[in-house]
């Protein structure tokens, strides 16, 4: 039993404060408006504040705080990339996400677990084998393993898969972790909030304005559901909204929106320690602290603005799931749910500076947003700062699919997550 | 013994025992007793431990949300996880254990954490245990202690199988209201399918009696008169677990999953009773009233000999009286209400005619345990006073919780009514219709009225895509929910969500930190989070929500609805499982040959052909010198097969592959890429010209379904009129290749096979082996070689035919590995191995393949504009010294100077040049070196002589046959 | 699961259809600027709401158009591809 937790037990008041103050209303001006209480959102808040002493933001959430993709994902962690700008970018964020916890006096649940991508043919050995040499190149530790590799280290599993896709290696993240996703946003929220940062949830955008600086439109405020608010710098950090976002402003992008579902199971005792992540079967799976299954699949088919949920979603994925693990038949999936995620041509996000001064943005997170969250806080913390893309992001600009200079993690293909 | 004497329309089978055992003691039930019925009639009260805190619990709702009542159950064969004590019958001889104890359900060692609980507020797991040190240690403690049923990890894989259903009318819950919903729709012709999870129609028309035959009476009519229906199938034990678009709603059955397809829907899932919140509340012997009255007359189990009804509606005055009717002693009605309401004073006339008293205006302290742990005492204040009562049971009766679950996933809004406290419809989306005690109705007549008029619009409704207007909420004598049963105490342990352990301070705790709202409030202290997904605890924790906010019940709204309405194994979901595997018609022919199989999208294809006492690497090279040298035939039928007829599909295939075809002379083949709007190369293939109006044409394997579809869509936007057809599986292809293939291939057949008759790259259809054929003269291996595709039908007997004739030549089956060999020897690149994701047109150094001068082609605009920018990256040949063996693999990087500068795409020993070979894709900036590193297995660098290919035969000479002729 | 209408083969199950996104018709390439036609090539309709889409019942291989409302996922209405109509 740790210490801190005795204070609990020995007062009557709960000696706790709230996490996130509560603002009756908005100020009529402040030097960056963020739009987007996700993770995301909160970390560029968070390092905004810490790193640049900007303070007077605000943080504008048509929902609740943590309410969209980042409370909707399977919190998986990695930064086996295929790309150069991939790795160095994830890699980045691996190392902040493993001091997170303590930097926010919150624990996140931040758990290595080590990740397995399983391939299932020649030819995604192949690209497995691709993504490891590019991380060690890195430093970043990945390994093209055996099929014997991926039974030793989970002997449960049937690698035949029910002899319909038998494994014959896997690429192997010891890094892979997960952690509790709600959590990563409430720290960042916390974090700013003290740093005297306002959070607004149940705060939509309406509209958001420009006004013609001489070299080019600039924002010059923002119109919400609350009223209107004068700045000079938005980030923009919504996912699925961020079609409508730029709109807004006259923008257009090659971001698609698909739902992406997941379900979860009855808790049951812990068995499955690393993270299993099949492309050709399209399953990923962790076991949670609590002993909960985290299931997810891939993309729906089709372009969708709306969090439904599918039946055949569960099905196949079940399916898929008793081919790697036959025995799991009894366990009982208890719930589903779907996030809207921002795709993109070439896999990479789309992030920086954009054609409107003082019009950031941090989008085209498709499915791996999560583990992105700390690096984009930071990078586009100082993005929005000093107005000047940050080194880490200059592969992930808008503009690039105007100049044909797409990021090569396509070429990996068919895996995500 | 608890179990009372035989009623009519029980469920249990006194006739039949079933045996088990419960923590090692053998326990004696009735063929129809549930787990916990069978328990409970041998008088046991502690069924399970709580999640958290480990404290000793019974049942509290036995409607399939107990999660404390879970069970772990041992059969032959299986172990089975989280089974639902309340509700699942027990298998004979099977052993069943308590699923979240350390030791055992007596003794559970883990049961100090309840002595803790004060330690472990609400999301005490984010407060500690993250110093970077030491969290690994604490998570695998946590995971020691977490979760609930452990997974048999040697049970075999079980199929369920999937049914199908379809009607007009689907009514979900078979109570009053949903049995008089399915009649009103049958009557009108309507096909009405009716599915209950109970295993009896009747819901609670078959235990809330209040002591008396007319409500059963009515129900039981009710019942016989849906039996009576040929229009209305019935569907028991059966829930629905989901439901989705377009009124496709998921049934799980015990063995089977229904997916039902209906034209309308009714939710007839009624309400499900809600626990007053107290100290102890959760003390075995505390249950819901309608628990106790489901053990009272499904299964003849007394819960309790002496019992108290804690109440705030007429629900718990009738189940005072069914308690009386069966023999149990009710020490008091403790009522909430200083005034009870009028159907309640009815009852309460009843009550004291049998001596009962009945205690207004009480409101409960505490619920003492006695030495085994279960409830002995109520402790209550009533006036200024406090008072106690002995009992062994304590029932609930404060009021329901609306099971809408399905009106929230369809799109319904719910707003709250506060004549009744409960939330109610407000906007139905079409063919959706709500009725009973979910829409707001109590009273059997109500009920069974307003089931009636859903049934009615139901089938008015059929077909038509707008939404009727709700149906207004059905005027109640008494409001059966109680506003706010919720009854702090100093000591806390006054349960809001039994699944996840969490007290009213919980709540507070979690509002007070600033998670005020409902769906950060579930999300920070799990409320709802647990199996039961919320059904006993939502309501009381919004309640408490609002409460401590100042604001109305109806400014919150309850947190989103998702699937599943109980949780579903993942068998059932699974199904049988579809993995559709296809096979060329030579398969057998493989196999016999000693094929060693790799997967080919959803094709397998011989890799190789082993050969006894021989190394895999020695076959393979075997079988490459043998296409080199003599002849070999593989099987390449799991290639697309595509013809295009019309007019203009020479112009059609311009548009769309970057060589031209317009004018192909007829009998001619020639090499296509395709790209994608952006440049990028996606796929490769050799088109035919059969005669002026038709071409057959060929696709990468895994492309050809997505390929022949995308055509067809091209055709249509372009507006060509092209009749594309599909023959990849009605055709068999196999190349025979070789300098020998010539003379294997003229045994066979009497076409002129001549040069001047059959050049390199015609294509000519003939008679082989009396078989119809097309036969192509490519030389993707770089040999005199003759593609042959001919009808399915024939394959095996050519495939073999041909072997035969080439016999006396030497000829080998040659498998995939020689085949990437022999086209690596000649330079040729594999889409998809030696290109990428994002490699476009430009980076292959194949600019004979590309005709900029046609007038359009998919991805023509982007690669002139790309042709504008350098390269970004190059295909080259590199080969490595004679007698060096060790080389790198496919997907190592080339290292310059310290950075990534290209990767090998493919690399092999040549039998045939007898050294190392590759390609590689590189930055265009060292393409011209003479030498490039390459990072093999664990760092070791090689060098790479950059080198021009082909690499075998560069002029072509030997497909062409020039040598030979 | 939804139920989507084929022009020629009536109300089937979503999963016999195929999606390939929306319809944009292609400028004229030779008329075009480089920076027009990479927003032709890579830039989409993002935001939610009515939105005409190419269909394919993949059974029959027949090819639609597909008015949908990718907000509330509603098929609005399905027809026949027609170059000339579908631009109006």
């Amino acid at each position: 039993m740790p210490l801190r937790l005795l204070r609990f037990g020995l007062t009557r008041q709960h000696p706790e404060p709230r996490m996130f103050t509560q603002h009756d209303e908005l100020k009529s001006s402040y030097d960056v408006v963020i739009i987007g209480a996700g993770g995301h959102g909160l970390a560029a808040a968070y390092y905004l504040a810490r790193d640049h002493g900007i303070t007077n933001v605000a943080v504008l959430e048509k929902g609740y705080i943590g309410g969209g993709n980042t409370g909707r994902n399977t919190t998986i962690i990695r930064s086996n990339y295929l790309t150069p700008e991939g790795v160095q970018f994830y890699d980045e964020s691996v190392r902040l996400w493993q001091d997170l916890s303590q930097d926010f006096d919150l624990n996140l649940f931040y758990s290595t677990r080590g990740h397995f991508t399983l391939a299932h043919t020649d030819a995604a050995m192949r690209t497995m084998r691709w993504r490891a040499e590019v991380n060690k190149h890195y430093g970043v530790q990945s390994e093209a393993v055996d099929a014997k590799s991926v039974q030793d280290a989970v002997p449960m599993m049937d690698i035949s898969c029910g002899g319909h896709a038998p494994v014959v290696g896997a690429l192997y993240h010891a890094p892979g972790a997960v952690a509790r996703h709600d959590a990563v946003a409430w720290g960042y929220g916390r974090g700013a909030d003290r740093r005297g940062i306002e959070i607004h949830q149940k705060t939509e955008v309406l509209s958001i304005e420009t006004t013609d600086s001489g070299s080019g439109p600039a924002i010059s405020g923002v119109m919400t559901n609350r009223g209107r608010i004068s700045t000079k710098k938005v980030l923009c950090a919504v996912a699925g909204s961020t079609p409508r976002m730029l709109s807004m402003v006259g923008l257009t992008s090659p971001l698609y929106i698909h739902p992406l579902q997941a379900m979860v199971s009855e808790p049951v005792k812990p068995w499955l320690d690393p993270i299993i992540v099949s492309g050709s079967l399209h399953v990923y799976v962790s076991q949670t602290a609590r002993g909960e299954l985290v299931m997810g699949a891939s993309l729906d088919p089709y372009e969708l603005h709306a969090t439904r949920s599918t039946l055949d979603f569960t099905e196949s994925l079940s399916m898929h799931m008793l081919e790697m693990f036959p025995f799991l038949g009894d366990v009982k999936v208890v719930r589903q749910w779907a996030g809207m995620a921002d795709m993109t041509p070439d896999f990479a996000p789309i992030m920086g500076k954009t054609p409107i001064k003082g019009f950031y943005l941090d989008s085209g997170w498709g499915t791996w947003g999560f583990k992105a969250t700390p690096v984009c806080g930071k990078t586009m913390s100082h993005t929005v700062a000093t107005d000047e893309n940050h080194t880490l992001i200059t592969g992930f600009g808008l503009d690039r699919f105007r100049r044909y200079a797409l990021t090569g993690e396509k070429g990996a293909a068919s895996v995500g997550h | 013994m608890m179990r009372l004497p035989t009623l009519a329309g029980e469920w249990i089978d006194r006739t039949r025992t079933v045996t088990f055992t419960f923590e090692s003691e053998p326990v004696t039930g009735y063929e129809g007793d549930t787990i916990s019925t069978a328990l409970a009639a041998g008088g046991a009260r502690v069924f399970g431990r709580s999640f958290k805190y480990h404290r000793p619990r019974g049942f509290l709702s036995f409607a399939n949300h107990d999660v404390n009542v879970m069970t772990q159950v041992e059969s032959v064969g299986r172990s089975i996880p989280n089974v639902r004590g309340d509700v699942e019958a027990p298998i004979a001889h099977s052993k069943v254990t308590a699923v979240n104890t350390r030791g055992g359900l007596k003794n559970d060692r883990y049961a100090f954490l309840n002595r803790l609980s004060t330690f472990l507020p609400v999301g005490f797991y984010y407060k500690a245990f993250h110093s970077k040190r030491l969290f690994p240690t604490w998570e695998r403690l946590f995971r020691r202690i977490t979760g609930l049923g452990t997974v048999d990890l040697e049970a075999s894989h079980r199929s369920t199988p999937k049914r199908y259903d379809f009607c007009d009318v689907l009514v979900i819950g078979a109570g009053p209201a949903g049995l008089s919903a399915a009649l009103a729709a049958a009557s009108t012709g309507a096909d009405v399918l009716l599915v209950d999870e109970n295993r009896a129609l009747g819901g609670s028309g078959l235990y809330a009696r209040a002591g008396t035959e007319s409500v059963l009476a009515k129900t039981e009519t009710l019942v016989r008169a849906v039996l009576a229906e040929p229009r209305i199938r019935v569907l028991l034990s059966s829930f629905a677990s989901g439901y989705y678009a377009d009124h496709w709603v998921s049934v799980i059955a015990p063995e089977a999953m229904v997916k039902v397809r209906a034209r309308s829907v009714v939710i007839a899932q009624g309400a499900y009773e809600q626990p007053c919140v107290f100290r102890g509340n959760d003390l075995p012997g505390v249950m819901l009233a309608s628990a106790a009255q489901r053990l009272l007359y499904r299964f003849s189990v007394a819960p309790a000999r002496r019992i108290a009804v804690l109440t705030a509606n007429a629900e718990g005055y009738a189940a005072a009286l069914d308690a009386k009717s069966r023999g149990l002693e009710v020490a008091a009605v403790l009522d909430l209400r200083a005034t009870p309401g009028p159907d309640s004073a009815d009852l309460m006339a009843q009550l004291s005619q049998q001596g009962i008293r009945v205690i207004t205006d009480v409101k409960p302290i505490e619920a003492v345990a006695g030495r085994d742990g279960s409830v002995a005492r109520l402790r209550y204040r009533v006036g200024g006073s406090e008072e106690a009562i002995a009992v062994d049971g304590v029932w609930m009766s404060v009021g329901f919780a609306p099971a809408s679950a399905f009106l929230h996933q369809a799109g319904a809004t719910m707003r709250y009514e506060s004549s009744i406290e409960q939330f109610v419809p407000e906007r139905l989306p079409a063919g959706l219709y709500a009725c009973g005690k979910v829409a707001g109705a109590y009273d059997l007549a109500a009920r069974i009225a307003d089931g009636e008029r859903a049934g009615r619009q139901a089938v008015s409704a059929l077909g038509s895509v707008d939404a009727l207007p709700v149906a207004p909420v059905m005027p109640v004598r008494e409001c059966p929910n109680h506003p706010y049963p919720v009854f702090a105490h100093l000591a806390g342990k006054e349960f809001v969500d039994f699944d996840e352990d969490l007290q009213i301070k919980d709540i507070e705790n979690a509002c007070q930190e600033g998670f005020d709202s409902t769906e950060l409030l579930k999300r920070y202290s799990t409320m709802g989070m647990g199996p039961s997904q919320g059904k006993h605890s939502n309501l009381n924790a919004l309640r408490i929500l609002a409460a401590w906010r100042g604001d109305a019940m109806g400014a919150h709204a309850l947190t989103t609805s998702r699937p599943m309405f109980h949780p579903v194994p993942m068998a059932h979901l699974a199904g049988r499982g579809f993995m559709p595997e296809r096979k060329t018609p030579m398969d057998a022919d493989h196999a016999r040959l000693g094929a060693v199989w790799m997967p080919a999208a959803n094709w397998r294809r011989p890799e190789y052909y082993a050969v006894p006492d021989v190394s895999r690497e020695a076959a393979i090279t075997a079988e490459v010198h043998a296409v080199r040298n003599g002849v070999g035939l593989i099987d390449v039928g799991t290639l697309g097969k595509i013809e295009a007829h019309g007019a203009r599909a020479g112009e059609f295939l311009d548009r769309i592959y970057t060589a031209r075809y317009s004018n192909l002379k007829v009998g001619m083949t020639r090499y296509g890429l395709m790209l994608d709007e952006s440049g990028v190369i996606i796929d490769d293939g050799v088109i035919a010209r059969l005669t002026p109006e038709c071409f057959y044409f060929t696709t990468t394997t895994g492309n050809s379904a997505t390929l022949f579809r995308e055509f067809g869509r091209l055709a249509t936007w372009w507006g060509i009129p092209v009749g594309l057809v599909n023959l990849t599986g009605h055709y068999a292809a196999f190349n025979l290749a070789g300098p020998q293939s010539r003379a294997v291939l003229s045994q066979l057949t009497d076409m002129d096979l001549s040069d001047a008759a059959f050049p390199y790259l015609a294509v000519r259809e003939g008679l082989v082996a009396g078989v119809p054929c097309r036969l192509m003269r490519v030389g993707f291996v770089g040999e005199l070689g003759y593609e042959i595709h001919l009808p399915f039908e024939f394959g095996s007997e050519l495939w073999r035919a041909v072997l035969q004739a080439g016999q006396g030549h030497g000829i080998r089956p040659f498998g995939v590995e020689a085949q990437r060999m022999l086209r690596l020897e000649k330079g040729h690149v594999i889409i998809g191995q030696d290109t990428d994701g994002v490699t476009n047109a430009l980076e292959i150094d194949a600019p004979w393949a590309i005709k900029m001068d046609k007038a359009f082609f998919i991805g023509q605009r982007s690669l002139a504009v790309l042709a504008k920018q350098p390269l970004r990256q190059t295909l080259v040949g590199f080969q490595m010294p004679l007698g060096v063996t060790e080389r790198p693999k496919e997907c190592h990087l080339i290292i310059e100077q310290g950075r990534i500068a290209g990767r090998v795409t493919s690399v092999g020993f040549s039998p045939t040049l007898g050294r190392v070979i590759g390609l590689a894709l590189v930055d265009p900036t060292v393409a011209h070196q003479s030498h490039l590193r390459v990072r093999r297995e664990a760092g070791v660098e090689a060098s790479l002589e950059v080198t021009s290919h082909p690499f075998y035969d560069p002029a072509g000479a030997r497909q062409k046959m020039e040598l030979a002729s | 699961m939804k139920i989507m209408t084929c022009p020629i083969n009536g109300p089937r199950l979503i999963s016999e259809f195929a999606y390939a996104g929306e319809l944009k018709e292609m400028p004229d390439p030779t008329q075009v600027s480089d920076e027009q036609w990479a927003d032709y090539v890579f830039n989409k309709n993002g935001p939610a709401g009515i939105k005409r889409e190419w269909w394919c019942h993949t059974a029959s291989g027949v090819w639609f158009i597909a008015e949908r409302d990718t907000t509330r996922d509603v098929i609005m209405r399905t027809y026949l591809y027609q170059a000339e109509v579908a631009l109006t």
